[in-house]
């Protein structure tokens, strides 16, 4: 957990990838992000937040179907790395532990 | 075919996605771009899916997305730059005199447009503020006179009401009865002891619905309902109370004539902003002016002026034909005509318009400040372009120097477009040197030029601001370093070293005629100075028919109202006093006027606008007005009540023999006329003279004394001692009857002294552009100089030849200025109707004056060249 430097919004992309599977390109990311955030978001944010991880090396590429609304562009389908699955399953542990370590209050 | 062209996204931002993003991330985004568009159109209109396609490609320009900034331009790579800016830095230290040249004609250049700048910058913006400016209109009125039509802002009082009640396309429409703009005329408020000068308007209820004027406390719906209600500006307000706190319901008293009385303050507003051409520092219910003015319940008579707010939407020349047969039909029926000729017309103008646009011809805007505006612009264009010229010039002219470098670096592999780069990147950096140098000019000369302008302009540095004059600059490195880039960058290298550059006859016709522009738009400037100044001389000199020299004036104020008699009688008394009387008016045209007058065989449908002149006793034997028939006012008359004063050309306008005792009927009661004054002018020099009369009416509003050259000061002080015992410590303010009219063509005289330093400006950079281009030529043609005095051609014979060139390029700037400037400055004179002749030699001395600046610009670099020693210039090689 020292070197991944996964920001949130990252994480965020990231994990939608993964639940999106063959379906995880630009738009329909945008798209599934946009219904569970509740916010606008725009194609720049998105792509930058992909562009970086792959960088970074969480993700993978490779071109898809081109659509004729499109204008007959490809797509580019996004798949998570296995590395990108263990950094993502570190945070979450990390998390789950110092939610378990955190003092009851609140509730009686 | 718009409907086809919808189905696409916008073009520019897509070539702009295209230029800026990665080519390797280009078909994902772009694809991804155009499927949301798509999207985008079923769900929202076109218009709205294009605009988010906008939107998302801004969004787009993220570090890691669009292409590095380093691999835009090849001359931005970081090594190239330095590279030019170290050669640029050279040349510029090994050519010091053509660089000053340049920084100092740029600058002033660059000065002269700021300054203009935010002189036009300000005159635009007058009145524009008012949150529904674009469709706030002001009610004008045509009068139709015996030969034109006059245009005035005056209309009937219950205008506003009868619009609003007419005319489903009114929002709003709203009286104000003032004392507009720069009028003298002030009331006097107080709280107890403390009491100053204020300028009023009695405006109607929805005042502030209609103009966005700030409305620091109170409601700005039910501020001015009651009748007495007074609303007073912050300003006011810390005088009478010393805060704006806990003064809502304290009374004030107010003295002005009729209206006087106590009222209630029921708000506070915030003193208008200096773009507000309405002044006012309190506001009363135009209702109770209404209940005190019988006049104001009639569409005969015309007071206050209206404004309309028109609802969204409304067409303005349908609105104003409209309004045009409503006001015949009101006009008709209220003075009982059968024909629609001769009646009242009302039109709509935009408010903010009226600033620029403040003159009519014929019941027609025609034009009015907006052409100083115009002009100035002009001025700033041409002076930024005769500092263009100066710099390519300059370059070109000395590309001979440069050759080598270029040569060698186009054998080196440099392309045109890295030569192009750098040429380019020394015009701006010298521009922008130039900037910050006429930034620190305007700075400094921004106090001058504001006593100049009579304004109270600011070098604020606000993003519009910057933003604007960045751009003026880039514009300008830009035109100044285009030509020099392109022109150096095309030689080939194989003819420089050959030495075979031999500048082709159309370059050299191209320099020598930007230099001839330069010179003439100098001469044009220099010429149009000369015809001002003598226009605005002959106007401040000209005989008006009276005299307005040592006259003192100031208004009836306070306790004066019921001592007027005693007052004069007083002042009378004061040493150096020759004569005190008082008068209805001022002297610069604030003139009521009257077609209520009926004389003997007075054809029925005839209309004639007399201007009504109200005066005391001893006024027109105090202005020195020259009588030409019968007598003037007197009090040895007793009440002069029933007589009558007219001008020759009233007497002229109504056909009168023998006009002295004759009867006519003014509103309908007898006056005798016992008097004919010579003509006048009485209003602006712009018109001719018109028909007047006078009536005599002790105690008027304005003071006037007439004081004995030589001890003024002393008599003044006199007049002060008198005026403070009378009104219980008003502060004395007076002004000089000549000052008023200097103040009446205020606008020309600016105009003249700011032309006369643009003119000025103009031509040094003229100059300095000769000067650099007869030392290079001078430098340049040595060796040729050399052997000729070694042949034995004398020091002036050489001056001759070096001179002759530049003798005929001013020769042809003089014959191509002089038609243009005569038709410039006949156009402009021909606005006045009193003016002078254009005489030859305003032109023949433009002519000979730039001859002769520019001869001795040249002289002293051909007289040092022709004094070299040949030997000196010989000996390499």
């Amino acid at each position: 957990m020292k070197k991944t430097k996964l920001g949130e919004f990252e994480e965020f992309v990231l994990l939608t990838v993964i639940v999106l599977q063959e379906e995880a390109y630009g738009v329909m990311i945008k798209k599934e992000l946009e219904e569970r955030l509740k916010q606008q978001l725009s194609v720049g944010s998105i792509q930058s937040a992909l562009k970086r991880m792959e960088d970074k090396g969480f993700l993978t590429s490779e071109f898809g179907e081109a659509t004729p609304k499109r204008g007959g562009k490809r797509k580019r389908i996004y798949a998570a790395t296995s590395y990108a699955h263990k950094v993502l399953a570190e945070i979450k542990e990390i998390r789950a532990g110092l939610w378990a370590s955190m003092p009851k209050f609140g509730t009686p | 075919m718009k409907h086809l062209n919808n189905k696409y996204p916008p073009k520019w931002p897509l070539q702009l996605l295209r230029w800026i993003i990665k080519k390797e991330y280009l078909e994902e985004i772009e694809g991804d771009m155009e499927e949301i568009f798509q999207d985008d159109l079923e769900q929202f209109s076109a218009g709205k899916a294009r605009r988010k396609y906008t939107i998302g490609v801004l969004k787009l320009i993220r570090p890691n997305i669009i292409k590095s900034v380093f691999n835009f331009h090849p001359f931005i790579s970081l090594d190239m730059l330095s590279h030019h800016l170290k050669l640029i830095f050279r040349n510029i230290k090994r050519y010091k005199s053509s660089f000053l040249i340049n920084l100092i004609g740029l600058s002033t250049g660059l000065a002269c447009v700021l300054f203009i700048f935010l002189w036009v910058t300000d005159e635009l913006s007058k009145d524009k503020f008012h949150d529904k400016d674009d469709r706030l209109y002001q009610v004008m009125h045509n009068l139709p006179q015996v030969d034109e039509i006059l245009t005035i802002e005056p209309t009937p009082g219950i205008l506003a009401k009868a619009l609003e009640e007419d005319f489903p396309e009114v929002e709003a429409a709203a009286v104000v009865s003032a004392s507009f703009g720069d009028e003298e005329v002030k009331g006097i408020i107080s709280n107890e002891e403390l009491q100053f000068k204020a300028s009023e308007m009695y405006v109607s209820k929805n005042f502030f619905e209609v103009f966005s004027y700030q409305l620091l406390t109170g409601n700005s719906e039910d501020v001015l309902t009651d009748k007495n209600a007074v609303l007073i500006s912050d300003e006011i307000a810390k005088k009478l109370f010393g805060n704006t706190k806990n003064i809502i319901g304290k009374s004030i008293n107010w003295d002005e004539g009729r209206l006087s009385g106590l009222f209630t303050i029921t708000g506070i507003f915030k003193k208008p902003p200096a773009q507000s051409t309405q002044q006012f520092d309190v506001l009363f219910s135009y209702q109770k002016m209404f209940e005190e003015y019988e006049r104001l319940h009639s569409w005969r008579n015309s007071d206050p002026s209206t404004f309309v707010l028109l609802k969204e939407g409304v067409q303005l020349e349908s609105f104003n034909e409209k309004l045009k047969k409503y006001s015949i039909e009101k006009s008709m029926a209220a003075n009982k005509r059968k024909t629609p000729e001769n009646s009242s017309i009302f039109f709509l103008q935009k408010f903010s318009d009226r600033y620029l646009k403040g003159n009519y011809e014929n019941g027609q805007i025609a034009g009015g400040r907006i052409s100083y505006v115009r002009l100035f612009s002009m001025i700033a264009l041409f002076i930024l372009i005769i500092a263009c010229i100066n710099f390519m010039n300059l370059s070109t002219a000395k590309a001979t120097r440069r050759l080598k470098e270029i040569g060698v670096k186009k054998v080196i592999g440099a392309s045109r477009k890295s030569l192009i780069n750098q040429f380019l990147l020394e015009s701006l950096l010298l521009t922008f040197l130039s900037l910050l140098l006429a930034i620190g000019l305007v700075m400094f000369f921004l106090p001058n030029f504001n006593v100049i302008t009579g304004k109270e302009l600011g070098l604020n540095f606000s993003m519009s601001l910057i933003s604007k004059i960045l751009l003026i600059s880039l514009l300008t490195g830009l035109l100044a370093g285009s030509y020099p880039a392109l022109y150096l960058s095309r030689f080939k290298p194989v003819s420089i070293f050959k030495g075979k550059i031999n500048a082709s006859i159309g370059e050299i016709w191209a320099r020598r005629g930007l230099v001839v522009f330069q010179f003439v738009v100098s001469i044009v400037l220099i010429v149009a100075v000369t015809v001002v100044y003598k226009q605005i001389e002959y106007i401040n000199n000209k005989n008006l028919g009276f005299n307005k020299d040592n006259i003192i004036t100031f208004p009836r104020e306070g306790n004066l109202d019921d001592e007027m008699d005693s007052f004069l009688e007083e002042i009378k008394n004061i040493p150096g006093v020759i004569e005190a009387s008082s008068f209805g008016h001022d002297l610069v045209g604030d003139y009521g006027g009257t077609t209520g007058l009926a004389w003997p065989g007075k054809e029925p449908d005839e209309v004639i606008r007399f201007a009504n002149l109200e005066v005391d006793y001893d006024l027109i034997k105090l202005l020195g007005f020259e009588i030409k028939k019968g007598r003037t006012f007197s009090k040895d008359f007793g009440t002069e009540e029933s007589t009558i004063i007219f001008n020759e050309s009233a007497i002229e306008a109504m056909g009168l023999e023998e006009p002295v005792g004759q009867t006519i009927k003014l509103w309908g009661k007898d006056r005798q006329i016992v008097g004919v004054v010579k003509d006048f002018h009485f209003e602006s020099l712009y018109e001719d003279v018109g028909p007047c009369f006078f009536q005599c009416y002790p105690g008027l509003n304005e003071i006037l004394v007439k004081i004995r050259a030589g001890n003024e000061a002393e008599t003044i002080a006199g007049i002060k001692k008198l005026y403070t015992k009378f009104t219980a410590g008003l502060p004395f303010e007076y002004r000089f009857l000549d000052e008023d009219f200097e103040t009446l063509y205020a606008a020309e005289n600016r105009v003249a002294i700011l032309s006369r330093y643009f003119a000025g400006i103009a031509i040094l950079i003229s100059c300095l552009g000769l000067f650099g281009l007869a030392s290079f030529t001078a430098e340049r043609r040595l060796k040729e100089i050399g052997i000729r005095k070694i042949l034995g051609s004398s020091n002036f014979s050489i001056v001759q030849l070096l001179s002759k060139d530049f003798s005929a390029m001013v020769l042809i700037a003089i014959l191509i200025a002089l038609p243009i400037s005569y038709l410039l400055t006949r156009n402009w004179i021909q606005s006045f109707a009193y003016r002078i002749d254009l005489e030859w030699w305003f032109f023949v001395g433009a002519g000979l004056l730039t001859m002769l600046i520019a001869w001795s610009t040249v002289a002293l670099q051909t007289y040092k060249a022709a004094r070299i020693n040949p030997v000196q210039c010989l000996k390499e090689e």
